[in-house]
């Protein structure tokens, strides 16, 4: 051991290692990063103008507003969280199904618990 | 000016008890600088404990800060309890009572139960998986500072602008601005969306270490199940605190920027903040109660002298009840009124929990069955656990009985349940945790035969607190009602929760005074292994060097140090297989961060909005700055290792 030992660099087995390690994409200037902060951008102003021009009839407003989100949501993890840049990566493929598991079951038991509310009123 | 003045200092801050403590912090905090000043401790403050980025450290202001909600929480409990003993009190007035109960819950599961099993996992899981530090040091230091930090923020409310005053689940539409004016819900909101940026930093941290960062050989199967269990209590703190960040968005945007998402007015929807606050909520609680779990599997495997039990059993019933945690948080709000159908699902989900529990309760038993067990207070704690968690987990199956939920709910039935478990659960997990891994933490023991004094005052207290409190839910006492008429037949029981709650607070100040006591006449424990233990940890002298491992361990075998010592094999290393190290270097930069988000804080709470950006500002200064850090780590080199593993005594040969 004459390397100095970085904390970070060490793992469990070695073939854990292999499958884990981060692979970055290097460029000379992050265009990707801006043009993703940029769209977000506008996905999100374009999503509150449309709320507040009252423009649309409120279904099809709702599933405008929801179908922006959708994007802005597949850019973000595509663009900013790493989602390309790391080749077979268990954990992250089991994290993020979990993820969008959670996610959509919290939407949908949350409709179903709040329906209530037809019923009451 | 005056209107700065009433805003900063409303009349809920001007009452004598709250000027009381205004004069004891004040003289506290002098007290304080004076002897730092005297002993000439700053420099080493900064340099030791402000800077660090060393998990142990970290772990141990962790601990502090804990021990510091706990006791703010328990005076608080004290105090709602005296106002309860009899009947027509006039120790607080209502007002008052509301913002000590808030803060009371509030305190207890955000600043006490939250720190105390971050201060654990710091100080337990790099030793007990055999590395050098956390995955992310310094982001490990950023979410203590905006922890503490949050904790500062939050605890200045009655002291300076007015308590929160709308229960600890602060529930819309009674935390919106029109039912609720003054700055008490914004230092509610705002100090823990701040923790809460902290505490999800610190899932991802120790899901990282844990998946990455473990000794060679040491499988998924072979860790202990201490890493389990703070494994998957991760990974419901990714996944369970947005929903809490959200809630308290909305309602921060509803009450300083006129927003309308949980007002009735304008089509919003309070009861939508009720589902978003125990979707988080419900996992919470296993948040809380897992890693108290895996602490006692540690406790009864080495006080039993036997390996544990059913591991694998083990490990699968953390999945499940992870899993199923997610599925139960409708039963926090039965009454709201949802459909039958919406009920009978979550009433059903809510008592498969039962099953994953009881399979550990089980576990537990048999590690214990056959074992030659020690009675040491950490072992103590672990026996009180089980009874005391079995009757509250059974109290908690009669509260997922919907109907039956319909007459328990929001009485003291629940809140015994709550504290039963949460109590039982959790707080005896951490005590027993505490006793466990002290000397590890600090090189000494502490005090066996007060520890005994402190559990037998804590535990028969909290039966004596909570025992009568399932009866008073059961006559018809409701929860959070500051004052009761003679004649309901409410007066004796009431009179011996609150006995019961002082003989608690007794309890408490005896656990304090046997840290001091044993502080002062320590022993030093040059073993490393007191208990005889049976995880990496107690391979390592206590305290364990900055570095931990000057050689990483290699694991054949789960309890990984019991089979070394089996095989004859000691902690000690071969000079020759010492090389350099590289530790992560100390910097502000954390510090500053939690700073800067106090400032922002403030600056939201009360509307300043110049304030909150110049925070901001910094915030983001502080955040690029670390883009051009290159000289984040250092390197120790093997000489100097050498030199403190022989001074340790650790060198073979």
């Amino acid at each position: 051991m004459s390397t100095p030992h970085s904390p970070a660099a060490h793992g469990g087995e070695e073939i854990e290692i292999a499958l884990l390690a981060p692979k970055f994409e290097e460029h000379a200037f992050p265009w990707r990063q801006i043009f993703g902060y940029a769209a977000s951008l506008v996905l999100t102003l374009g999503a509150l103008l449309l709320v507040e021009r009252h423009v649309l009839a409120p279904t099809a407003l709702l599933v405008v507003i929801l179908a922006l989100a959708a994007i802005q949501a597949g850019l973000q993890l595509g663009l900013f969280m790493h989602l390309r840049e790391s080749a077979g990566a268990t954990w992250h493929v089991v994290t993020l199904a979990i993820g969008i598991g959670v996610a959509i079951g919290i939407v949908i038991f949350s409709i179903w618990i709040m329906t209530f509310k037809s019923g009451v009123s | 000016m005056s209107h700065l003045l009433a805003q900063l200092f409303p009349p809920s801050v001007l009452r004598p008890m709250e000027l009381g403590a205004d004069a004891s912090i004040l003289l506290g905090g002098l007290g304080i600088v004076l002897l730092l000043t005297r002993l000439r401790r700053w420099g080493w403050l900064w340099r030791e404990w402000i800077t660090t980025v060393d998990h142990k450290k970290i772990g141990i202001m962790y601990l502090i800060f804990a021990m510091v909600g706990l006791f703010r929480g328990g005076l608080d409990a004290v105090m709602l309890r005296t106002q309860l003993a009899i009947p027509n009190n006039t120790f607080l007035g209502p007002e008052h009572y509301n913002e000590i109960f808030t803060t009371h819950g509030t305190i207890m599961v955000f600043f006490m139960a939250m720190p105390f099993i971050f201060a654990l996992f710091n100080i337990a899981v790099p030793l007990m998986i055999g590395a050098r530090d956390v995955a992310f040091p310094k982001l490990n230091a950023i979410s203590f500072w905006l922890f503490a930090f949050a904790f500062v923020l939050f605890n200045m409310s009655f002291v300076v602008g007015g308590s929160p005053n709308a229960g600890w689940t602060a529930y819309a539409p009674l935390t919106e601005l029109r039912f609720n004016p003054g700055v008490g819900e914004n230092y509610y909101l705002i100090a823990l969306q701040i923790s809460g940026i902290g505490t999800i930093a610190t899932g991802v941290n120790f899901l990282v270490t844990i998946l990455r960062m473990r000794a060679k050989g040491m499988t998924l199967m072979k860790m202990p199940l201490f890493v389990w269990s703070v494994l998957i209590t991760s990974s419901l703190v990714i996944f369970a605190f947005p929903a809490l960040t959200v809630a308290l968005a909305l309602t921060m945007l509803d009450r300083l920027f006129g927003t309308s998402f949980f007002t009735i007015a304008h089509g919003g929807m309070p009861m939508m903040y009720v589902n978003l606050f125990w979707i988080w909520g419900h996992p919470e609680v296993y948040i809380l109660a897992l890693p108290a779990f895996g602490i006692f599997s540690e406790v009864v495997a080495t006080f039993s002298r036997k390996r544990l039990f059913g591991y694998p059993a083990m490990v699968g019933s953390l999945i499940a009840i992870s899993l199923l945690s997610y599925g139960v948080w409708v039963h926090h709000f039965f009454t709201m009124g949802a459909g039958a159908a919406v009920n009978a699902f979550f009433g059903v989900s809510t008592m498969l929990i039962a099953i994953p529990t009881g399979v550990k309760i089980f576990n537990w038993i048999f590690t214990m069955w056959g074992g030659r067990i020690r009675m040491t207070v950490a072992m103590l704690w672990q026996l009180a656990f089980i009874p005391t968690f079995v009757i509250g987990g059974a109290t908690g199956v009669m509260l997922a009985v919907v109907p039956g939920d319909y007459q328990f709910h929001n009485s003291y039935f629940l809140v015994a349940h709550f504290h039963n478990v949460l109590i039982g659960g959790v707080v005896f997990g951490l005590f027993s945790g505490l006793y466990y891994w002290w000397p590890k933490m600090f090189g000494y023991l502490l005090s066996e035969r007060q520890g005994k004094w402190a559990f037998w005052f804590f535990l028969i207290g909290f039966w004596v607190t909570f025992f009568p409190q399932y009866l008073l839910g059961l006559k018809g006492m409701t929860r959070r009602i500051y004052i009761y008429p003679h004649g309901l037949g409410w007066s004796p029981l009431n009179l011996i929760s609150t006995l019961g709650a002082y003989a608690m607070g007794i309890g408490f100040v005896i656990l304090v005074y046997s840290v001091v006591y044993s502080w002062r006449h320590r022993e030093p424990d040059l073993t490393g292994d007191p208990w005889d233990g049976r995880t990496l940890e107690w391979s390592l002298p206590s305290p364990a060097p900055e570095y931990n491992f000057a050689v990483l361990p290699e694991v054949t075998e789960r309890d990984a140090w019991w089979e070394m010592k089996q095989e004859g094999r000691s902690g000690k290393v071969r000079a020759e297989d010492i090389g350099a190290i590289r530790m992560p270097r100390n910097t502000p930069v954390p510090f500053l961060l939690g700073m800067s988000f106090f400032v922002a804080g403030i600056g939201a709470v009360f509307s300043w909005w110049p304030i909150a950006i110049a925070g901001m500002l910094f915030v983001i200064a502080l955040l690029v700055s670390g883009w051009f850090e290159e000289h984040d780590h250092h390197d120790i080199p093997a000489e100097e290792i050498r030199r403190t593993e022989a001074a340790l005594g650790r060198l073979e040969g």
